[in-house]
């Protein structure tokens, strides 16, 4: 038989032992580390996905270009991909950060040559086209950058028009 | 007890409940009140701390006025004022005369729940025994108030919780007249005019503790549920509703321990590793909340009783230092939602942005088509400005699904992730306030430790 004193002892000591099970278990469970994922810094290079085909090196070489500009705003990659999805976006980004035209242009610019650069060194982009692009890229107007950056595919693709109409030129350069 | 005296001791303890309810009542209320009212969520949190600093402020005043002018004749006219209060709550159509009402509440409630701990003694026969069911109602009362009007909120509106409170006011009050109407006629008020006491003020500032510490157990897993997991009020009424059965429980299990500082004690450990299970959730899972909840709910049955009983132990009057606990429990309350609410709104804006950009980064390194990750992108904007300050619901984001197999397959996935991202932003978001709630309640354990020797052995 349990004596009241004892009771007492056991409640409080058994109230400490359920409390340590409880709070010991959810952090082996892994409650300390349920968070958002965090995102990657983007000045911080980015590794290039062994990417196959034109459409493939399209969407690295926009990411890149994202990360660059995204760098050069000090914003996310990813704050800048929603702020380039639609005008209004862009308006209430610009508003929110404070960022002319001018400057986001820049730094579009910035990006999508930052984008050249990663593209050349994971091999996905010959040096021979390199050259023409960061020409082409370093006047390039804020809209037309804007949408090079979403339709990266379509940046080759001028590309292939710049060079001239030779057809299957561009597949020559690309590995 | 007679059975002429139980219909009373069931209203006295229904007053009680009925009040004590209030400061927890429209918790679940308050994400409707939130949009409907179109306010802030920091302003639509005073709809609840006006009521606790009224009622605070209120209680040992009114317990004065009791003894002065008789408890019976305090506990109708409180009544009545919360009666009326009750109702000018529910027309109220702007935040600032719902708040202004519910002030209004507060004082009728500190009056009609001082007042009833001095008809008690009378009622059941002896002032321990009053003790114990005037601090069992309030607690039941506190603990079952989110889960009833998280139910009427969903089933009804949220008008409705304060509107029904009307006629239990006035039934509660019935028999309280009979009591009212013989200290008018003969004009003795049937309290001792005995010298009134210092309050004890260790059990009393532990109750003010663990009451911040519970506050933050109720209001923010009601938020935590409504807003960031986004179940209906009438889901995370019965989820939360563990926390009363619980302590219902836990009021049996007090019962076998005969020190009360013991029983404080294991109830604020049982608190703090309540909510300290709720700052560790290791996934948004509905079951994941209810071991906590078993806990907060065991801890708080064995507390509130526990530091009631302390308080009140051997004082006299007994509504003035009823109101003293009142006053702590309350002012306990304030303090938790003022010093939680910033934390977590802070919080849960920065989470927000956290889990919209992890949830963007898997949108971007998927594999569907560049125009579907731009649709996508513009869509996931549009929807963040629909629902500015929230933690928005993805789902419509994906609709429709592609007609592509391999995209709609991805995009699948993508909800998926995405969802997860939200799901992790939303529940991290409130970790460090529940774990300054579980602080809070650890902290408590310093002054009942203290108050060793003052301990009422039952």
């Amino acid at each position: 038989m349990i004596d009241r004193a004892d009771r007492g002892k056991l409640m409080f000591l058994g109230s400490i032992a359920v409390s340590l099970v409880l709070v010991g278990s959810y952090l082996a469970a892994g409650g300390s580390d349920y968070a958002p994922a965090k995102t990657q810094d983007p000045c911080e290079p980015r590794e290039w996905r062994d990417p196959q085909g034109l459409q493939e090196i399209a969407q690295q070489f926009s990411l890149s270009a994202l990360d660059g500009a995204a760098c050069e705003l000090g914003v996310t990659r990813e704050t800048l991909a929603r702020a380039l999805a639609s005008d209004e976006a862009r308006r209430q980004f610009a508003e929110k950060y404070d960022i002319g035209d001018a400057e986001l242009a820049t730094a579009i610019r910035a990006g999508l040559l930052r984008a050249v650069g990663d593209a050349e060194e994971a091999g996905a982009l010959s040096p021979l086209l390199g050259v023409p692009l960061r020409s082409a890229l370093r006047s390039i107007p804020l809209d037309e950058a804007i949408e090079l950056i979403n339709d990266a595919e379509g940046l080759l693709d001028n590309v292939q028009s710049f060079l001239g109409p030779a057809e299957g030129l561009l597949e020559q350069f690309l590995p | 007890m007679s059975d002429a005296a139980r219909p009373r001791t069931t209203a006295l303890a229904l007053a009680v409940g009925l009040v004590l309810a209030d400061s927890s009542i429209v918790v679940l209320a308050l994400p409707e009140i939130y949009r409907e009212l179109d306010t802030s969520v920091t302003a639509v949190t005073w709809v609840l701390v006006s009521f606790n600093l009224v009622i605070a402020l209120a209680a040992v005043p009114a317990a004065h006025l009791a003894r002065r002018f008789g408890p019976g004749r305090c506990a109708a006219f409180g009544l009545a004022i919360f009666a009326g209060a009750s109702l000018a709550c529910g027309l109220s159509s702007e935040l600032s005369t719902l708040i202004a009402a519910r002030c209004v509440q507060a004082l009728g409630g500190a009056a009609a729940v001082t007042a009833v701990l001095e008809l008690l003694p009378a009622t059941v026969g002896g002032e321990r025994r009053a003790t114990a069911i005037w601090a069992a109602a309030g607690a039941t009362g506190a603990a079952l108030g989110p889960a009833l009007g998280g139910v009427l909120t969903e089933l009804i509106s949220w008008q409705s919780i304060f509107l029904l409170q009307v006629p239990v006011a006035i039934v509660a009050a019935a028999p309280i007249l009979a009591v009212a109407r013989h200290e008018a006629a003969t004009g003795i008020i049937s309290t001792e005019l005995r010298r009134t006491g210092r309050p004890h003020l260790l059990a009393n500032l532990a109750l003010a503790l663990v009451s911040a510490a519970i506050a933050a157990a109720l209001f923010l897993l009601v938020l935590l549920l409504i807003e960031g997991w986004r179940l209906s009020p009438i889901t995370a009424a019965i989820v939360v509703s563990v926390m009363p059965l619980a302590a219902l429980a836990g009021r049996r299990l007090g019962g076998s321990v005969p020190s009360s500082r013991t029983r404080a004690a294991a109830g604020a450990v049982l608190v703090a590793g309540g909510l300290g299970g709720l700052a560790l959730l290791p996934k948004a899972a509905i079951a994941l909340t209810i071991p906590p909840q078993i806990l907060v709910g065991l801890g708080l049955a064995l507390v509130l009783s526990a530091l009631t009983e302390t308080a009140l132990h051997g004082r006299a009057p007994q509504a003035i230092h009823g109101g003293w606990t009142i006053a702590s429990r309350h002012a306990g309350v304030v303090i938790g939602l003022l010093a939680l609410t910033p934390i977590f709104t802070h919080d849960i804006a920065q989470q927000r942005t956290d889990a919209i950009d992890a949830g963007t980064a898997v949108v971007l390194d998927s594999t569907v088509s560049p125009l579907l990750k731009i649709q996508l992108a513009q869509r996931i904007d549009e929807r963040l400005g629909e629902e500015k300050d929230k933690v928005p619901t993805i789902g419509p984001v994906f609709e429709p699904l592609p007609d592509d197999d391999d995209d709609r397959e991805a995009v699948i996935d993508l909800r998926e992730d995405l969802q997860d991202q939200l799901d992790r932003g939303a529940t991290h978001a409130f970790s460090p306030s529940f774990g300054l709630g579980a602080l809070m309640a650890l902290l408590a354990l310093i002054p009942i430790g203290l108050a060793r020797g003052r301990e009422v052995e039952l």
